[in-house]
């Protein structure tokens, strides 16, 4: 749902806002159309993602020119966003407004002819710049052309617009980094009548409210922020009057309200549209003052949960302050602070959040109007992303596996038959083209377990897999209940007879499997096999890796006094001495 | 009302509030040309609630009528 502020508000908030340091936004527009009023709506959505953006309007209704034969200052390499507004009053006032009058020969043949005219914009766009386009589609007619007839024809006014725009859908999708913004939703969401501004469109041509431009930035802020990595991945929820009605440690599990029918429902629905996205790949946390054995007992035993205990990925629950069980959140699942949307009805817990989390996006629910909760959630876009794929489908299942594992660690009477369970399978191999983004990925995303905490680029990890005196590894896990991918990185260089340990990391959420063991008796073997005789670690302390700082040391490797190199600590591994067997609990270790 | 219509002129305008005065119009505000005119039009309307017919649009080109067609609406 759209809560902007009035145009006054925002105006004021835009006037005295700091955006010293805030990276820029280049937003070009297009348009057929005045709308100039949606400049600080735009302004105001970037500022929420933390960007300072300048807005920039072609000439009205010269779109051909400057798409086509190209301006400059409008669109050029450092555009990040091109906005569209091609209204079918200028591209055809024929089938915008005299529909009636045309033969399905000249419905055919203008539809033709704006078909290749918005490609050819598009076309000419792409060619100036290769930033994200949004195109407005057009809108469809409040009072279609033949009536109620128009409805029931595929050669009415309302089947040609639709043809026309699934058209241009195609053209978008085919176009890289290009969308279709439904114009419809926009509409529909504050109501034709607060949509349309008839008296601004006859006296200057600029056809929408303050409410509908609101609508439309609202909706171009669903596009921008995944294109700027600003969408969010994981949704916290309170329990009590959040997920279902009431307390459960007052009302009782027969008590609380969660139901198919009234006053239950509210919830039921909120927790489906949860559920939906966890379908989508959001990660599902809670966050709640109770006992944690009565909130799970709501999860097990009442029969219209919708969400269920696999579809949580970490919960904190106790009588400790949110903010810093949001922090805890967002360490077990390795994510920012700045990822994760929390939803409370509480406003002491809200503030709270919003005074000392001030990048959660703390969302206060209205407890005693439960009916909105769903739409608040379904209507917030915080979570869109550009494209849905696969891997965000299983992402849900990922963080599930992770909960199996925890399960099965609490079942299993010791480690090593906990581990033999797993099924756990590794493979080692040397970097390739396919494996590049990945490792390059997880040596700028790795906080916790990275002795040296080196950041590369795809450019720099491909240099040194070509190098002579480097190499770089990586390690994929998979077990019982999933494949892992690649988990660990580590990079070796080599010089006078001595294998140094340039990078070591892995991700955290395969820590505690021994894991890190394989890892290293690898890298050393690869060491030892080009005739090293010393292998030799280090460890950079940051404010985030001190549980490594005693990892070589545990390794089996002597601690040496520092040297004049910045590390921390140095340890150096005797490799004339045979190498540990790794653990018998793994499924299969291959290195390839 | 006269305080919240000039805090509104002076939002859309992007000017300090103590600036505005009666007098105040396209002639002494430089950026009050028709794009912001029309801005702080729907801006008044979303403030107070109202909708200005399409000729009062045009008319009001000073803060002094702006607040005299507000009075007209019933806006006290």
């Amino acid at each position: 749902m759209n809560m902007t502020p009035t145009y006054s508000e925002i105006q004021e908030t835009l006037n005295s806002a700091d955006f010293e340091g805030l990276p820029s936004l280049n937003i070009s527009v297009l348009r057929t159309v005045m709308l100039e009023s949606i400049e600080p709506y735009v302004r105001y959505q970037a500022l929420q993602m933390g960007h300072n953006a300048s807005v920039q309007f072609g000439e009205y209704d010269n779109i051909f020119q400057e798409a086509v034969g190209g301006r400059l200052d409008l669109l050029n390499p450092k555009t990040d966003v091109v906005l569209v507004f091609m209204g079918l009053e200028s591209l055809s006032w024929e089938l915008s407004r005299n529909f009636a009058s045309m033969t399905p020969q000249a419905v055919g043949d203008e539809v033709n002819r704006i078909q290749e005219y918005m490609e050819t914009v598009l076309a000419g766009i792409r060619r100036q710049t290769s930033g994200m386009i949004i195109w407005h589609g057009l809108e469809t007619p409040l009072y279609p052309a033949l009536g109620i007839v128009d409805s029931q024809v595929e050669t009415g006014q309302l089947a040609t617009i639709s043809k026309l725009n699934a058209h241009l859908r195609a053209a978008l999708a085919s176009t890289p980094n290009s969308f279709f913004l439904n114009m419809d939703f926009c509409r529909a969401d504050v109501g034709s009548r607060n949509f349309y501004d008839l008296r601004y469109w006859h006296i200057g041509r600029a056809p929408y409210t303050l409410e509908g431009v609101s609508a439309i930035a609202f909706e171009q802020a669903k596009f921008i922020r995944p294109l700027k990595g600003k969408n969010k991945k994981c949704l916290v929820l309170d329990c009590d009057n959040t997920i279902w009605g009431g307390i459960i440690g007052e009302d009782g599990l027969n008590g609380i309200k969660l139901a198919k029918t009234h006053p239950g429902s509210s919830f039921f629905e909120f927790q489906q549209e949860v559920v939906n996205l966890y379908n989508r790949g959001i990660i599902i946390a809670l966050c709640s003052k109770n006992n944690e054995a009565d909130v799970w007992e709501v999860f097990e035993k009442h029969p219209d949960m919708v969400l269920k205990k696999e579809h949580i990925a970490t919960a904190q629950i106790n009588w400790q302050d949110k903010a810093a069980n949001l922090r805890q959140i967002a360490l077990d699942l390795n994510i920012g602070l700045d990822s994760l949307v929390f939803m409370d009805d509480s406003d002491f817990e809200v503030n709270l959040v919003r005074e000392q989390l001030p990048e959660v996006e703390a969302v206060h629910m209205p407890k005693k109007t439960p009916v909105l909760y769903r739409d608040i959630l379904a209507g917030g876009g915080w979570f869109d992303t550009l494209t849905f794929s696969v891997e965000d489908r299983n992402r849900g299942a990922m963080y599930r596996a992770e909960a199996g594992r925890k399960e099965l660690k609490a079942q299993a009477t010791d480690m090593a038959s906990y581990y033999q369970s797993l099924e756990m399978v590794i493979q080692t191999e040397r970097a390739n083209e396919f494996s590049i983004p990945r490792i390059s990925q997880q040596t700028q995303k790795t906080n916790q377990f990275n002795l040296t905490t080196r950041r590369y680029s795809e450019a720099d990890i491909a240099d040194l897999a070509a190098s002579d005196t480097s190499e770089v590894l990586f390690l994929s896990l998979k077990d019982k209940f999933g494949d892992s991918g690649i988990v660990g990185t580590c990079i070796l260089h080599f010089k006078d007879n001595e294998a140094i340990f340039d990078s070591f990391l892995l991700s955290c959420r395969v820590l505690g499997r021994n894991v890190e063991n394989v890892f290293i008796t690898q890298a050393l073997q690869v060491a030892k096999d080009r005739g090293c005789t010393r292998a030799i670690g280090e460890y950079f302390a940051t404010p985030k890796n001190a549980q490594v700082d005693s990892f070589y040391a545990l390794q089996g490797f002597e601690e040496l006094s520092a040297d004049g190199s910045g590390a921390d600590k140095r340890f150096a591994y005797d490799l004339g001495q045979s190498l540990p067997e790794p653990p018998d609990f793994f499924e299969s270790i291959t290195f390839i | 009302m006269k305080e919240r219509a000039y805090r509104v002129i002076a939002n859309v305008m992007n000017v300090p509030a103590e600036s505005i005065d009666d007098n105040s119009s396209p002639d002494t505000i430089e950026e009050w040309d028709s794009i912001k005119h029309m801005n702080l039009i729907l801006a008044l309307e979303q403030e107070f609630s109202i909708q200005f017919e399409d000729e009062q649009i045009a008319d009001m080109l000073s803060a002094e009528l702006v607040i005299e067609t507000l009075k007209e609406l019933g806006i006290q």
